[in-house]
């Protein structure tokens, strides 16, 4: 009989606390995985569920309120929890590299690149001189900076979103790590930059032979990586199986529901919505944000965020907006509410012109217009209670009655979003994500409006309560027969919920019309990569 | 007594007092506002510093009820505490005298019956007086001290027992209360608030049984008793501390919230004004205006009731004045707040619900920037304190008649190069000034702890350097 | 950048002629020149051709605002605001109502000031930079508790404590060294020993809190993470790391006042009797010297302004983000 072989990373009985010792909360708990070399396990789970802590207990770095409540972890059989700090910093950068999720905020804003890379080599490869400056540009060659050798004497913020990733994979690959951590990598990136990076994250570790814990919320992300994966909730394992096996056929319930929760790209039925006419219309929309230079930073140019665009939406209808970050799709949400100054274009409702509006006249009609952003954090404030915040419409409207006739309407919308009367009397901050943003639609249901402009409404959600969202919205329209401009990112939300769709591109549509043409048989170039570029699930 | 008069300082602390119990209500009904006074009070420092702040508020403001004086003193004002420390006020020996002591501190040229010239130490009238002979003072105060002793432990039993009945019902019984309360076991700051309560009643007891034999701090130059003056000089500090802020508050919030939330030509005309007044050094500004001031007041000299009426009015505008200087950095925070605060999506919701810009500014802005005026109101409290004393050095600080610590340093800082040096009042000054100053010092740290978001969430998001602990 | 510098020149000044009106208002117009020349020269029996003569000797005979004996533009301009107004833009300071020349004054007077200034600026930074990174490393430990309670007293303590107990203990009981004095040269270090000693005891314990503050705040970023994941002894993350980043606000925080050292600090060369810039203000005050008073106040907008000019180049300096646009 063979003695099995010593995994790469082995996690045994894991246990992460917050609190007071005597009564801890207890965030992972229990928790066995194993990794072996050249191979990726991925770490699934919502948030909350404990995946960050585990990754960053492997390399005791958590936030200062946590502690390691138990268990071990071992490295090619050696126990990391054992050793000695001085130890353990020679585990880190040269064992274990870690890649973490958001680029902007991981690298040193005052370092330059070149150096962030060069200081690992030099503490664990113990190069210096040229030659440690040839290795850098080497590491960033590897990853794909064009002109390393300019590129490494740069600063983080000369970098773009994608090259700074890029630069942060390459500080962790820099010690020549056994095993790579990678913390929601792609996160914070666009699809077409997420699929790009997972091939050179994928490359990378084939080439080298190392083992890789990666960390995601995106089932789509983990069937293009995964040998292995396994789903936490609630800081406990749920199930681990290996990719295939797993996405056939998931074993757990909270698995199965996760994936029925998934936003599918697929073909489905939408009921037709008479076009007769549009409730609004929109032509020409241009919003422009001047470019001041000089002594009297006299205007010199302006970058036009939002460049003629042109739409319209019929009554009970969603539109879709989608685009990448950047491409001006939120601006204009905001131009079409003029909540931004607007540089051209008509945007007419019911036929009247909201561009040529006065101010007090474009009050009155606001209420026929609303908004719910995609951060219900900020989008509520923090000292107000919750039916002081559904209300406000109403009191800046002059509408809903006496200060009890609008208690009243504020129960019943409540109810209408799935909340309780008695929510009214609470802050927002003792609330979940998803029920923020309940309030937040019901905050925008207070003024009886036609049109709601949804902002990225479920990108900052779990799936299964985006899909909660997303029913929601669905429920809304049929009984209220509400229009919806949706902007998003996510095309599987805009397959789920949108009767027509428009492809957003450096501030112009490039492509629009309904939904099964356009993500089905793409006219547009750009809406090939953007297709192109999302995960699909088996 | 006599006839009630209001100073101008009596009526600004009174509205003063007013502001802060409206508040209290208003802070008790909402839930956001209540939060972090509970973390001020649960942490121990801040508590204890709360009991002698409001020690030193309660002498500021009976010393701030005004009379007129009845009998000898015909005209002069007289406040509650000046009623309350009548010996202390009426015993004036002739000059300088050490504390405790029954003879004064220079020789004076005598007499004796015999015909002979002496030099000696002549007994003071009113310290150790009821003493036939010095000798016996060393017994005679530590019979009073025991007595005031007994008398500070009467006083402390009350909140003892307050104190005590309350967690009775959480510790079973009151031997059980008062055990807990001595480990510090109990919910609220007890131990803290206790301990400190008792230095207090101990200090009050030993003053009353001690004070009117005896000059405890000494007396000053023409003396007069240094407790009494050191007392008196509470509430030029109280007020100095907290008018100031309240006077130049109004201005930097309506300015600098306006200014964030309009922008454009608002803004410009409010940067300018702020930059233009902060970039004259402070002090100087501050001088150049009480300078005028002296001018302006003994050109018009007889516009004024009494001397007590124009060194009042000489605080008030020296209040007014330090505002002037300190309400720049307030708005210049509250701008970049509402700079901030006005890019919030919940300002956008409010806009695309069609609410007016007042509004908005009411609901949305001044309640997210109150925390700023909080922090700002209790940080400044101790500076400007410090700031009498500093300024009242170079005579232009508050009137010389008027009783204050920088007054009292002021005289008394030449006397240290005497022999013996005379350091009592100098001593007494800096000591009342440092409990006040550590106090608001300590109570304004945990106010900012607990109103900071950026602060309440340091330290616990960073791993920081240590390892993560394993256990 | 030079388009930027040049806005914040033009834009200096208004700033420095607002400052000009407000000084103005309150010297000539709440005080006229007839009250100043009674003031200075004091007689009760003060005859008219006295203080005409004391005015006309300072150019201060002008009408305030309007001069309405003069012919054309010199209505507005042969005034006392102009002609004052403009001498002063020239550096022109003219004497003082005691009768002697400020430049000159100025001149001699800024070396002992910045004598006193500059080494305690630099002591107590330094000091204040090495005892905060060594509490907020520390964390938690008893040592921050106890720097935290050391801090927050010294703060407490009245800055007129620190010098008079100074004098007292260091110069009068043990001898040390002079109460107060100055000499110029090398021979001047024993004078400035214990001033400078106390500038830095006030300044460190506010200090010290705010720069572990900025600390702390720089060993919760990410970035500070990220650099512990790459295996960084603790030392290099501190110096490297969060120092270099720290340093960004704290050393321009410090060059907003580099200007402002000129000024001197009033009370303690007041009470060493330094012959510095802030002596010469306290006296003016006492001797109620308007000209003078009036020169120090645009001396001190004038480097403020300086100093936030300064403070916007240093992060150009010291932060590879910002461009001056």
């Amino acid at each position: 009989m063979n003695a099995p072989a010593v995994p790469l990373l082995e996690i045994e009985g894991l246990r992460v606390e917050f609190g007071a010792p005597e009564a801890p909360l207890v965030a992972v708990d229990d928790l066995h995985l194993r990794i072996e070399r050249g191979e990726t396990l991925v770490l699934v789970g919502e948030s909350g569920s404990g995946k960050s802590l585990t990754a960053l207990a492997v390399t005791r770095l958590l936030p200062a309120a946590a502690r390691i409540g138990g268990g071990r972890v071992r490295l090619d059989g050696e126990d990391l929890f054992a050793l000695p700090a001085a130890a353990m910093t020679a585990v880190r950068g040269r064992r274990i590299g870690f890649v973490f999720q958001e680029p902007q905020v991981a690298l040193n804003p005052v370092m330059r690149i070149g150096d962030q890379i060069g200081e690992v080599m030099q503490r664990h490869l113990d190069l210096r001189g040229a030659a440690l400056r040839a290795r850098v540009v080497e590491a960033l060659r590897a990853v794909g900076i064009p002109e390393p050798e300019r590129r490494a004497r740069e600063y983080p913020h000369q970098y773009s979103g994608g090259m700074k990733q890029r630069a942060m994979i390459a500080i962790a690959l820099a010690g020549e790590p056994d095993l790579l951590i990678a913390d929601e990598p792609t996160t914070a990136l666009d699809v077409t930059l997420q699929a790009q990076i997972l091939e050179l994250l994928q490359a990378e570790q084939r080439r080298r032979g190392m083992g890789m814990l990666f960390i995601t919320h995106d089932f789509g992300v983990a069937w293009q990586v995964a040998d292995r994966v396994a789903v936490l909730k609630a800081g406990r394992l749920v199930e681990s199986a290996p990719r295939e096996v797993f996405y056939r056929a998931p074993r757990h319930a909270y698995s199965k529901a996760l994936f029925a929760a998934l936003p599918r790209l697929e073909r489905r039925a939408r009921p037709a919505v008479s076009a007769a006419s549009p409730l609004l219309e929109v032509r020409d929309l241009s919003v422009e944000f001047p470019i001041r230079k000089g002594v009297f930073r006299r205007i010199v140019d302006r970058v036009r965020a939002v460049d003629g665009v042109s739409l319209s939406i019929a009554e009970g209808e969603t539109l879709a907006v989608v685009g990448e970050s950047g491409s001006g799709k939120t601006t204009m949400g905001r131009g079409i509410l003029r909540l931004l100054p607007l540089a051209g274009g008509s945007v007419r409702f019911r036929g009247e012109d909201l561009a040529r509006l006065s101010e007090s006249a474009l009050r009155r009609r606001r209420r026929h217009l609303q908004i719910v952003f995609q951060d219900s954090y900020a989008a509520m404030n923090p000292r107000m209670l919750v039916g002081d915040i559904v209300a406000e419409g109403m009191v800046a409207q002059g509408i809903g009655g006496s200060r009890a006739g609008r208690a009243a309407r504020v129960a019943e919308l409540l109810a209408q979003v799935g909340l309780a009367p008695e929510h009214a009397a609470r802050y927002p901050h003792e609330f979940s994500g998803g029920q923020r943003q309940r309030i937040c639609i019901a905050r925008a249901l207070a003024v009886d409006p036609k049109l709601i402009v949804c902002d990225e409404p479920t990108s900052a959600l779990d799936v299964s309560v985006q899909a909660q969202i997303l029913d929601l919205l669905r429920y809304l329209q049929q009984r209220l027969g509400l229009s919806f401009l949706f902007i998003t990112h996510n095309l599987g939300v805009v397959a789920e919920l949108a009767h027509r769709v428009a492809v957003m591109h450096r501030g112009r549509i490039v492509e629009q019309g309904p939904v099964d043409e356009v993500l089905f048989a793409p006219a547009h170039e750009y809406t090939r990569q953007l297709l192109a570029a999302v995960p699909k699930i088996p | 007594m006599g006839e009630f008069v209001v100073l101008a300082t009596d009526a600004c602390l009174f509205a003063l007092l007013g502001v802060g119990l409206v508040y209290w209500a208003i802070a008790r009904r909402h839930e956001h506002l209540r939060a972090p006074w509970r973390e001020v009070w649960a942490r121990p420092a801040a508590a204890g510093a709360a009991v002698v702040l409001a020690a030193f508020v309660a002498i500021a403001l009976a010393d701030s009820l005004h009379f007129e004086a009845r009998g000898e003193e015909e005209g002069d004002l007289v406040s509650l505490l000046d009623l309350a420390l009548a010996p202390l006020r009426e015993h004036t020996e002739t000059s300088y005298s050490a504390p405790f002591a029954t003879q004064a501190y220079a020789r004076e040229t005598r007499r004796t019956a015999e015909g002979q010239v002496r030099r000696e130490y002549p007994r003071l009238a009113y310290g150790g007086a009821h003493l036939a002979e010095p000798a016996q003072r060393a017994t005679d105060l530590a019979r009073r001290a025991s007595a005031g002793v007994m008398l500070g432990l009467a006083i402390f039993a009350l909140p003892l027992l307050v104190a005590a009945g309350r967690e009775r019902r959480r510790h079973g019984g009151l031997a059980a209360a008062l055990l807990a309360i001595a480990r510090g076991r109990t919910r609220g700051p007890w131990r803290s608030v206790l301990g400190v309560t008792a230095v207090l009643a101990l200090l009050v007891g030993l003053s009353a049984a001690i004070a009117p034999y005896y000059h405890v701090l000494g007396t000053d130059k023409v003396g007069t008793d240094v407790l009494y003056q050191a007392l008196k000089s509470v509430r030029t500090g109280i007020l100095i501390g907290s008018l100031t802020t309240l006077l130049s508050l109004p201005f930097a919030l309506a300015l600098g919230v306006a200014a964030g939330y309009f922008r454009g030509p608002v803004d410009d005309a409010v940067q300018y004004l702020y930059t233009t007044l902060s970039s004259i050094p402070g002090v100087l500004l501050i001088a150049a205006a009480a300078l005028l001031l002296d001018v302006h007041m003994s050109r018009h000299a007889e516009a004024f009731d009494s001397l007590a009426a124009r060194a009042d009015l000489r605080l008030l505008a020296l209040c007014g004045i330090l505002g002037l200087t300190s309400w720049t950095s307030l708005c210049r925070l509250l701008r970049a707040e509402a700079l901030k605060l006005r890019e919030i999506e919940y300002v956008a919701a409010a806009q695309a619900l069609g609410a007016r810009a007042p509004a908005i500014i009411r609901r949305h802005l001044l309640p997210n920037v109150m925390h700023i005026v909080m922090i700002t109101t209790v940080l400044d409290f101790s500076s400007l304190v410090l700031a009498e004393a500093a300024l009242t050095y170079i005579d232009i600080g508050v009137d010389p008649s008027m009783e204050s610590w920088g007054n009292m340093i002021n005289a008394a800082r030449l006397e240290l190069a005497r022999e013996p040096a005379v350091w009592w009042s100098l001593v007494a000054a800096l000591g009342f000034m440092f409990t006040l100053v550590l106090a608001a010092n300590l109570f304004a740290d945990a106010v900012r702890d607990a109103f900071d978001p950026r602060l309440r969430r340091l330290g616990v998001d960073a791993a920081g350097l240590a390892e993560s602990p394993v256990r | 950048m030079s388009a930027y510098l040049l806005r914040r020149l033009l834009y200096a000044l208004p700033i420095l002629l607002g400052v000009n009106v407000i000084t103005f208002v309150l010297f000539f117009v709440v005080n006229t020149p007839d009250d100043m020349a009674r003031m200075q020269l004091g007689d009760r029996h003060l005859t008219q051709e006295a203080i005409d003569k004391w005015k006309a000797a300072r150019g201060y005979d002008r009408p305030l605002f309007w001069n309405g004996a003069a012919d054309g533009v010199a209505q507005a301009t042969d005034t006392l605001f102009v002609t004052s107004t403009l001498r002063l833009f020239t550096f022109d300071f003219g004497i003082s109502d005691g009768g002697r020349d400020i430049g000159s004054d100025l001149r001699q007077r800024m070396g002992p000031s910045l004598a006193i200034a500059v080494p305690v600026l630099l002591l107590q930074l330094v000091l204040a930079l090495v005892w905060a990174l060594l509490v907020a490393w520390l964390r938690g430990s008893r040592l921050d508790v106890a720097s935290a309670l050391i801090c927050v007293a010294m703060m407490s303590i009245s800055g007129l404590f620190y010098i008079i107990g100074g004098q007292y203990l260091v110069a009068k009981l043990w001898r040390l060294v002079p109460i107060s004095g100055y000499d110029y040269g090398l021979a001047s270090f024993k004078f400035l020993l214990l001033p400078v000693l106390i500038g830095m005891l006030i300044a460190l314990g506010p200090n010290v809190r705010w720069y572990r503050t900025i600390f702390l705040e720089e060993m919760g970023r990410e970035y500070v993470r990220m650099a512990r994941a790459k295996g960084l002894s603790d030392a290099r993350v501190l110096f490297a790391h969060v120092l270099r980043n720290a340093l960004i606000p704290i050393l321009t925080g410090v060059v907003v006042l580099l200007p402002s050292l000129f000024l001197g600090a009033l009370i303690t060369e007041a009470f060493f009797a330094i012959p510095g810039l802030g002596s010469y203000t306290i006296d003016a005050l006492q001797a109620q010297d308007f000209a003078i008073v009036r020169t120090m106040v645009f001396l001190g907008s004038l480097l403020y302004i300086l100093g936030l000019l300064l403070t916007d180049l240093s992060y150009v300096v010291a932060d590879p983000r910002v461009r001056l646009e």
